[in-house]
């Protein structure tokens, strides 16, 4: 494919197109992507425990967001649309054949080592990483987003696809096998 | 309560994600947590998820809002850009096989010209080699080198083009 590139004229040109395909405004993105763009992030990464393509996957979630024309009720349902583009990133990529690279957690590569005091507790958070990270995608998804942003189970069922009367039993599942792991330091 | 689900779970949860597990909750659902299996489990694992949420989201690195706009701003941009341009490959598709047709077509109607040609060779031949056989063998040779020539002529004028339409497309 030939490779397209745009004359400075054609870039300022693309801000006024922007505001006409983009479903909100510069203004208006500003102040949801402030709201929204952290724990977005830190999904991101709990779901592909791989930072970078989480940055990659940020920016893509919301080149669909704003390119969407769905009609959203309020900002919780904005919200959760973002959260849903989001999975289906994850899924979609996770399809791809490629290579995965975990994420190795070190006590230099994790912040809070710095300080003695915080030690015992980034050392359970690492094992909670790790621990994640031996979940199915969809299980991840489930704890996350019913234990880290406190989801009810329809808003998830709807968010990552699966009927409200199966998420609880699922739900009960994936917790159960988190403490497993957790218990057994990771390993399945 | 079942094996499986307690009916205080939703309220745990919402304890835990509001920040208020187990200082700022009922003594009485605090309590009952202790006791419940369900509900001991979820306290603990939302706690553990919902403290890595809150600390990570500090900890995190994003871009700026804007810089997200921009990037998204110039992506449209490029993409509808790619869309209008897609037309005019299949144009520069119909325009190559449109010119490979007239060609085959002039082919076509210069071949009966061709012919008389190669019957003048022939005569020529026959004239200028008094051996019939040797002549014979140089007209056919002749005949052969005009219809050769004509399809290379053709070739040597489509290919360019053929290449030049196909690599536009790109």
């Amino acid at each position: 494919m030939r490779e397209f590139t745009l004359t400075d004229m054609e870039r300022l040109g693309a801000f006024d197109e922007a505001e006409r395909t983009f479903q909100m405004t510069e203004e208006a993105f500003r102040a949801f992507y402030e709201l929204t763009a952290r724990p977005v992030r830190v999904y991101l990464a709990r779901m592909t425990n791989d930072d970078r393509l989480a940055d990659d996957l940020l920016q893509e979630t919301y080149y669909r967001f704003l390119k969407s024309r769905t009609a959203f009720e309020n900002d919780d349902h904005r919200r959760r649309y973002l959260y849903r583009i989001a999975t289906n990133l994850v899924h979609d990529h996770r399809r791809r054949p490629h290579v995965e690279t975990p994420v190795v957690l070190t006590s230099e590569s994790h912040p809070a080592f710095s300080d003695p005091g915080l030690a015992e507790r980034a050392a359970k958070r690492i094992d909670l990483h790790r621990a994640m990270a031996r979940l199915k995608p969809r299980e991840r998804s489930m704890l996350w987003l019913a234990y880290a942003l406190g989801w009810t189970h329809e808003e998830i069922a709807a968010s990552i696809g699966v009927k409200s009367g199966s998420l609880k039993p699922m739900l009960h599942r994936a917790r159960q096998r988190l403490a497993g792991l957790l218990k057994s330091g990771g390993r399945s | 309560m079942t094996g499986t689900e307690c009916v205080h779970e939703p309220l745990v949860v919402e304890a835990v994600v509001s920040g208020r597990w187990p200082a700022r909750v009922d003594e009485a659902l605090v309590a009952h947590a202790r006791e419940c299996e369900v509900c001991s489990d979820v306290a603990a694992l939302a706690s553990m998820i919902h403290d890595d949420h809150e600390r990570s989201r500090f900890e995190v690195q994003v871009p700026a809002a804007g810089q997200v706009w921009w990037r998204s701003a110039i992506r449209a941009r490029l993409e509808s850009t790619q869309s209008a341009m897609r037309p005019m490959s299949w144009m520069h598709a119909v325009t190559a096989a449109v010119t490979i047709g007239i060609l085959l077509a002039a082919i076509t109607v210069a071949w009966p010209m061709l012919s008389p040609l190669g019957d003048q060779m022939w005569a020529w031949a026959v004239g200028y080699f008094q051996n019939a056989e040797v002549a014979a063998a140089l007209a056919s040779g002749l005949r052969q080198t005009v219809m050769v020539g004509a399809i290379a002529v053709a070739v040597l004028v489509a290919a360019p083009l053929a290449l030049y339409f196909v690599l536009s497309g790109d």
